[in-house]
């Protein structure tokens, strides 16, 4: 197993976090700043059950939205919800992504459903997550 | 001889020393006067919503190049501040160390100190206000005055008049963003009915260049005021010092720090060390002005006469946020010329227990990335982002200041060591506090009002409104550790305090104007005196 600061391991996070946050990859760019912000950032290797969160993410990149769901009620100082945020950081400095994240106005319905949408998915997600973090920072033998 | 040893380059240090440079004196500056010459000229000159679309390079200037911009952990005192603004804080905790437990602590050792990234926020006392500070309008209104038409203050004559005394020099108002001219549009229609309950909301005043001014502004709507000094239009007190630089009679020494003052029949020695190198030196001159700031005023003051293990009160106003939905925006596209700071004033009059104001400032959430507030929601990333794009617009985030007075469990000692360390006991009582919430409740009755629904009150702590202050009052009474009417620190023959030190109680309104005020007061009584 690849010990959470290990470079592929981190290239890997890169891709899923971005897959995750604006649903497209990181060019390769933004890949080395993840990866060179990671280990200025975190610098050592994660505890045993954060860096088995992690490679379960790694592994099945459909967890993380469960998984940072449930991270952010229970870990919010996790490594797994602030690697998601330094991913977050990075994208939003870069100008392809900058539209991702700059404010939108849009119309009060169109708001209304956006909320209610975007609680119920955050609920729905962090009840599966919860389930799923025993199986999660379970160690692989 | 130098005539006049400053200590400080910051808000009070400039203007104490611009009166007395002008009068002709020799004037020696001693500053440690750490700056950022690594981000400063990264930020192009462009509006901060189309450099985000096209700047390859920002990522250096937004998350810094050791991503020292990227919080991790809980909001800290300094989370606000950006990466080219980060070197304000730097070196002051190793070379200052505070104990401060339930306290935050920040200090700079800049090249215009904290007032290097100052809100710009200029709130002159009111002549109530000053009474309880042995002084009054009479004493400070000329200096206001001086320090305005110097420093740049872009205001309007509106209903915050009454608690905000004028300067003749204002010029016109900042443009306000869509966010608050729907607030205030609101107010407006409201007004009557608001005021006779004691509530008055205005246009802030801002110590901005709307117009050219001594080489600055006008103010160009950005929207980069926490990333860059554009056109310089917001002051700083470096541009201050940069124009006293340019006299014969002013001299600046940076890498500097000072330890200790010594007096005797006609001269004051300053003992300094040296950044570099660690070497130390001994300047001497007619009078010594401690501009420090607050907590390193309180150090040198403290050491230089002996007062280990003495206390002496502290002040800060207590600060809390409260973001809100201001439902007026829901749907409505804001404009991107903005400015990024406090966009409105509000002040609440109660009556209860005693006649006392609250303040607020109104700001929206449009100058800094998305990513920081991502952390603060307890959601999946993804759902706070799709949230918070289309919330953003309608965000209005109040900032509240109440005013603080002096009581038992406000205060701070030094303590003897290598270095010496400062010990901070700020513990308000339990009314004191209910108070406050109560003040609060009020405030955001009348914004509900306003149509901003809140969501949250955010206390983010003790000392976070930097606002130190009361450690060397003013004081009628002929006490140690207090200053008389002239800020001359009591026990000492020309040691005069020209920081936050000398006010014995806070109204709840932005205290850097007002240290520029009566450091430009020192100054020029100690032009007349040495003359």
């Amino acid at each position: 197993m690849p010990t959470s600061l290990d470079a592929a391991a981190l290239e890997v996070e890169a891709q899923v976090f971005a897959r995750y946050l604006v649903g497209r990859p990181a060019p390769p760019d933004l890949v080395e700043r993840y990866r060179t912000a990671a280990q200025v950032v975190w610098g050592q290797a994660d505890e045993p059950g954060d860096a088995a969160l992690l490679e379960f993410v790694r592994r099945h990149p459909w967890s993380v939205g469960p998984l940072d769901a449930a991270t952010a009620l229970l870990a919010p100082g996790g490594p797994l919800r602030g690697r998601i945020l330094l991913m977050a950081a990075i994208l939003e400095a870069t100008p392809a992504f900058a539209d991702d994240f700059l404010p939108r106005a849009v119309s009060i319905p169109t708001l209304s459903l956006r909320i209610a949408t975007a609680g119920i998915v955050a609920v729905c997600q962090a009840l599966a997550g919860i389930l799923l973090q025993p199986i999660a920072r379970r160690r692989r033998s | 001889m130098t005539d006049v040893i400053v200590v400080g380059s910051g808000p009070g240090g400039v203007n104490a020393a611009a009166p007395l440079v002008a009068a002709g004196c020799r004037v020696l500056m001693l500053d440690y006067g750490n700056r950022d010459t690594r981000y400063a000229d990264l930020v192009p000159r462009r509006p901060f919503a189309e450099l985000r679309r096209t700047d390859p390079n920002q990522h250096r200037y937004f998350l810094g190049d050791a991503f020292e911009g990227v919080p991790v952990g809980p909001v800290r005192v300094g989370a606000q501040l950006t990466p080219p603004r980060m070197h304000i804080l730097a070196d002051a905790a190793a070379r200052m160390p505070v104990d401060a437990p339930g306290f935050a602590v920040s200090m700079s050792l800049a090249r215009g100190g904290l007032g290097a990234g100052w809100s710009a926020g200029v709130f002159p006392f009111s002549d109530d206000e000053l009474r309880d500070t042995s002084l009054g309008l009479a004493d400070l209104q000329r200096h206001y005055d001086a320090v305005a038409e110097r420093i740049g203050v872009a205001g309007a004559h509106d209903d915050l008049e009454p608690f905000l005394p004028p300067s003749p020099s204002m010029m016109p108002p900042l443009e306000i963003d869509s966010n608050a001219e729907v607030v205030l549009e609101r107010y407006r229609r409201r007004r009557a009915a608001l005021n006779a309950r004691g509530f008055f909301l205005g246009r802030p005043r801002v110590a901005a260049c709307t117009r050219p001014c001594r080489g600055r502004g006008p103010y160009p709507y950005f929207d980069l005021d926490y990333w860059a000094d554009v056109d310089r239009s917001i002051y700083r007190p470096q541009w201050t010092l940069e124009e006293l630089e340019r006299s014969p009679n002013f001299t600046y020494l940076d890498r500097r720090f000072v330890l200790r003052f010594a007096e005797s029949a006609d001269r004051i020695s300053v003992h300094v060390v040296r950044a570099d190198g660690g070497g130390e030196e001994r300047h001497v001159g007619r009078a010594f002005v401690l501009a420090a700031g607050t907590l390193a005023t309180a150090r040198i003051v403290l050491r230089s006469l002996g007062c280990y293990d003495t206390p002496a009160p502290i002040l800060c106003n207590a600060y809390t946020y409260v973001p809100t939905v201001n439902t007026g925006m829901l749907g409505r596209v804001p404009r991107d010329r903005r400015y990024s700071l406090g966009q409105l004033t509000a002040i609440v009059r109660l009556e209860r227990p005693h006649e006392h104001l609250l303040q607020a400032q109104l700001f929206s959430y449009r100058s800094l990335l998305t990513f920081k507030l991502m952390k603060e929601v307890p959601l999946a990333a993804r759902q706070s982002l799709r949230m918070l794009r289309v919330l953003l617009p309608c965000f209005a985030i109040l900032g509240i200041h109440h005013e603080d007075r002096p009581a038992e469990n406000k205060h701070c000692v030094l303590r003897r060591g290598e270095p010496d360390r400062l010990e901070i006991t700020y513990r308000p009582s339990p009314d004191e506090e209910r108070r406050q919430r109560r003040d609060e409740r009020v405030l955001l009755r009348f914004f509900r009002r306003l149509g901003c629904l809140p969501l949250k009150a955010i206390r983010p702590g003790h000392g976070s409104s930097l606002h130190y202050a009361g450690t060397f009052p003013i004081s009628p009474d002929d006490r140690p550790l207090t200053c008389d009417r002239d800020s001359r620190l009591r026990g000492t023959r020309a040691v005069y305090l020209a920081d936050g030190s000398i006010f014995p109680w806070l109204p709840p309104k932005g205290l850097t104007f007002n240290i520029m005020a009566n450091a430009d007061r020192v100054g020029t009584l100690l032009a007349e005196k040495l003359r």
